[in-house]
């Protein structure tokens, strides 16, 4: 038996060879390179080999794992399943110490800008992931516009801000309140629809957005993207060098060194407390019977209707709800870059988003910062090999997909349970 | 007390050049339980549909007498059928909320009164003391339900994971918790063994004398439909070609041809 495998083995990683030889050959060994003025194509084979070697082996490896892994069926220890069971003993511990290292992770030696803008990046994104959460882990909307929202908001606040001066804080809840209408009036086109319907018309929706704000060049500028859009203040207090007269900033209110660096940490606890905000309200949210009703709709409809829930409304307050997190984040995000443009709100992101929030474990608000940890930390680290960061994403989908099938963190709590009241 | 808690008149559904149900008349009483009988295509569950506004019905009149109160079943749609008239179904393979808790099914089944009771959520928000004290009642009524048929130490497992003939008893009773007037039951003891059976019948016999719930039954299951109905009402081919008692229906020699058979 043992040589009938390694035999089946061989054969299978000599086809994922070749395979991976008529994908990679093209896409990566032929390369244009202009020599004198004239484009000609450099074969890089060797790159081509060492892709197919590491694909082949690989493949050798993985069959040979996964009949160990069928002779030990049975006795069930892989490592998500180690790692998950863990989280969920300790859940409320490690929370609390996830928490506590957010809030002095800027005064760690090491957090210096980089790893600022990218703390802040990843927080956005665990934001958009809660945010999302709500319409796709609880409702069970599958949403692959959700990057028009995040556009609605950004684009909300930077026009209220630039035309009426307003601040941040008033900005937010209308920014907010804008994307939240959005998520209503894409609801209404789309009760009907379920499953690869409702994913092919929300896309098409975070399409339209995109476009409109390409076009309505009178309000948005279209392409060129809105600048100068005003950076947050601390309760009133810019953060500014030279501020105009007679304007007290932060660092002579507080007697501090001017320091670009207040802003940045400054805006870091910005979002940590958006995302902190939506997390509490989407935890609490759950436990009300607008929740379970989420997750009723989720789970049969039609049984549902039988009970008297009102689907239509369950489902526009699931997007609405949704929406105005992505509202909030993007009004963050257009105060964070004080410029904005229609390519920031492109399909990939909204890809982006819906893959934290599966390969989270569709729900697990937990899961969600793992995963977004882990797919933008990766994309960061292959930051320098360019175009390579995209196949180590898809690399990192694959990996959870055959380890973890239902998410990271699949296991889902009750939300009320018989003895505790409330 | 034997007034018509049910009053079903003319009722036809057509699906494009299929007659469905065929001008069907009957009632159901309010302390009773109302058989409808028949062979597979019948359009037994038809008659559910049409009563529970899943369907349109093409024409005919539907009335429920809610304490005196005539309500005209056709003006509602889907789910306000449930929610407004007190109309409460199963469905003939079962609709749980397979990945909630057994508890969590019970209380979505008490989603509008708490809903009410939550303001919309704004209550429930911040905590408020009436939307708790309104949970915890919540709660007691699904203790209630979970202790007559036996539940209550299940009550934060996944409804997916209990066994058949308990989900098919959850089901029945997650209906109670929407305070029905009519119980519309499809195919109840489908699947259910001799002892299961049994227990059913006496949950149903419970749910109708201590509840005072008209129950409208759909059953092929004999044992169950002739021990515990008051009522029968027999359909073939959309039609009613036999309306009476348990005992009358078993000896009707129509009945007997269409769908009981003979005992040769």
């Amino acid at each position: 038996m043992g040589k009938d495998l390694i035999q089946k083995s061989l054969k299978d990683s000599l086809f994922t060879g070749i395979i991976a030889l008529a994908l990679f050959g093209p896409i990566v060994g032929l390369r244009t390179v202009a020599k004198n003025e004239v484009l000609v194509v450099e074969p890089k084979w060797f790159v081509v080999l060492l892709i197919v070697a590491f694909c082949a082996v690989g493949r050798f490896f993985i069959n040979i794992y996964s009949y160990k892994k069928e002779q030990r069926r049975g006795e069930p220890s892989s490592l998500g399943k180690v790692i998950s069971n863990f989280l969920d003993e300790k859940g409320a511990q490690i929370a609390i110490a996830a928490i506590a290292f957010s809030v002095i992770f800027p005064f760690m030696p090491f957090a210096d800008r980089y790893w600022m803008d990218i703390a802040i990046m990843m927080m956005t994104y665990i934001m958009l992931g809660w945010g999302l959460n709500i319409v796709i882990g609880l409702a069970g909307l599958l949403d692959l516009g959700y990057v028009a929202f995040y556009a609605v908001g950004a684009y909300s606040y930077a026009l209220f801000a630039i035309h009426f001066g307003w601040s941040f804080w008033i900005c937010l809840p209308i920014a907010g309140l804008f994307a939240g209408m959005f998520g209503i009036l894409l609801g209404f086109p789309v009760l009907r629809l379920r499953g690869d319907y409702l994913a092919i018309v929300t896309l098409a929706f975070g399409e339209m957005i995109r476009i409109l704000l390409l076009n309505w060049y009178e309000l948005t500028k279209g392409p060129d993207g809105l600048t100068g859009i005003p950076r947050p203040s601390f309760f009133g207090l810019p953060f500014k060098r030279y501020p105009d007269e007679g304007v007290e900033t932060f660092h002579t209110f507080f007697g501090l060194e001017y320091d670009p660096m207040q802003r940045i940490i400054f805006l870091y606890y910005l979002i940590l407390v958006l995302a902190l905000i939506t997390n509490a309200f989407t935890i609490k949210i759950r436990r009300l019977p607008v929740g379970r009703a989420w997750e009723a709709l989720r789970e049969d409809e039609i049984a549902c209707k039988s009970l008297g829930v009102n689907p239509r409304n369950t489902k526009l307050t699931a997007f609405a709800i949704g929406a105005m997190f992505g509202g909030f984040a993007g009004s963050f995000f257009a105060t964070r870059q004080a410029f904005i443009s229609p390519e920031s709100f492109t399909f990939i992101e909204s890809a982006i988003i819906v893959a934290i929030v599966v390969l989270g474990g569709m729900g697990s608000q937990t899961g969600v910062v793992l995963s977004t940890i882990f797919l933008i930390g990766l994309i960061e680290v292959f930051r320098d090999f360019e175009s390579y960061r995209m196949v180590a994403f898809g690399g990192a989908m694959v990996l959870i997909m055959i380890f973890r099938p239902r998410g990271i963190l699949a296991k889902r709590k009750p939300t009320i349970t018989m003895g505790k009241h409330g | 007390m034997s007034e018509k808690l049910l009053d079903v008149q003319n009722l036809t559904m057509k699906f494009g050049g299929l007659i469905a149900i065929d001008n069907l008349s009957f009632s159901a009483k309010k302390d009773h339980i109302t058989s409808i009988i028949g062979p597979n295509g019948a359009g037994k569950t038809t008659v559910f549909n049409c009563l529970t506004g899943f369907y349109k019905a093409t024409a005919g009149s539907m009335f429920l007498n809610k304490e005196n109160n005539k309500m005209d079943l056709k003006k509602f749609s889907d789910f306000k059928v449930a929610q407004k008239a007190g109309v409460a179904r199963t469905f003939q393979n079962i609709r749980l909320f397979p990945q909630m808790s057994v508890l969590e099914n019970m209380m979505v089944a008490q989603h509008n009164k708490l809903m009410t009771a939550s303001g919309f959520s704004i209550l429930g928000l911040i905590n408020s003391k009436s939307y708790l004290q309104k949970e915890k009642e919540a709660m007691e009524i699904s203790k209630y339900w979970l202790d007559i048929i036996g539940l209550t130490n299940r009550a934060d497992d996944n409804a997916g994971d209990l066994p058949y003939g308990d989900q098919r008893k959850l089901e029945i009773v997650r209906a109670m918790c929407i305070e029905p007037h009519l119980l519309c039951l499809d195919e109840p003891a489908a699947g259910l063994n001799a002892k299961e059976s049994a227990e059913l019948n006496k949950l149903l016999k419970f749910i109708k004398n201590d509840k005072k719930t008209g129950i409208l039954l759909i059953e092929h299951d004999m044992s169950v439909v002739m021990g515990i109905s008051d009522h029968v009402v027999v359909l073939n081919y959309g039609k009613k070609i036999f309306e009476g008692t348990a005992k009358e229906t078993k000896n009707s020699p129509e009945v007997i041809e269409a769908y009981l058979g003979t005992e040769d």
